[in-house]
């Protein structure tokens, strides 16, 4: 099992590369968005979650299908639990990424609004848990 | 126990990506407090600790990998570029010397995407 994990076609390796690339990018701009909602900077927060968060998403969960094809794990019946696992963290994450973008927008440009603020950093406290998660998931592929 | 090692590999690789991600916005002008700096510099620490330790472990634990294998070479000397560089950036920082910091930061990054590439092709191995 440890060799069969370890070794894969060459052909997976550049949508593998382009999703953990995407994945990086994501959990990257979330602590960013999460440490910028924390001191208030609520113009950065949302910058980030506008040209950090939801590209690193769409590269991450466009790669992710990516691979799923050239592995043939959509045609797989019953599909692998641990993809069916990460399409439950991933698909769920981009309604709260924008919710989320959403409630900073409204915040930043009311220069006020501290309960909006805090959704968005409950929020984006969830989406990096969720992003743990995924990473167990990922890497333990647990069946 | 392959699993626990390469899941806590992928976190600390996951951590270098935070710091690269904090330090590229503020090259392109984000303006963030040093609470946000000390955290990017502190997930470059732990996950730089993290990648090379359990890299290693997870390269002696595995017996199609050798220790001496290119790729795993080259990584070591990509992330000692990368940590040299990071290390180089808060020292500049730290003085207010900040001509060149953008370049290296770049140069860090380049060497963190080459880990990745490495990491995932595996050439030679």
């Amino acid at each position: 099992m440890t060799v069969l994990a370890a070794i894969r076609p060459d052909d997976w390796n550049l949508p593998l590369f382009v999703h953990i690339l995407g994945a990086m990018l994501l959990v990257g701009a979330l602590a960013l968005v999460a440490g910028a909602l924390a001191s208030r900077d609520l113009r950065l927060g949302f910058r980030s979650l506008l040209y950090g968060v939801l590209p690193g998403w769409v590269v991450m969960r466009g790669s992710a299908e990516w691979i799923a094809d050239k592995e043939g794990l959509n045609d797989v019946d019953p599909v692998p639990s641990w993809v069916d696992i990460g399409y439950s963290v991933a698909d769920p994450s981009l309604l709260l990424i924008l919710i989320a973008t959403v409630c900073t927008g409204l915040a930043a440009s009311r220069q006020r609004g501290d309960g909006l603020r805090v959704t968005a950093l409950v929020l984006v406290g969830i989406l990096l848990v969720a992003s743990v998660v995924a990473i167990w998931v990922m890497s333990t592929k647990p069946t | 126990m392959y699993d626990w090692l390469l899941f806590l590999h992928l976190i600390s690789a996951f951590l270098l990506g935070v710091t690269v991600v904090v330090y590229s916005a503020v090259a392109f002008g984000a303006t963030t407090d040093g609470r946000t700096m000390f955290m990017a510099d502190r997930c470059w620490d732990v996950g730089g600790l993290g990648t090379l330790v359990l890299g290693i472990w997870l390269a002696l634990h595995l017996d199609q990998y050798d220790f001496f294998d290119g790729w795993i070479l080259g990584a070591i000397g990509l992330w000692l570029v990368a940590t040299g560089l990071g290390q180089s950036v808060i020292r500049r920082r730290a003085v207010g010397e900040t001509a060149a910091i953008d370049t290296m930061h770049w140069l860090r990054t380049l060497a963190v995407i080459g880990l990745l590439v490495l990491m995932v092709w595996k050439p030679g191995a």
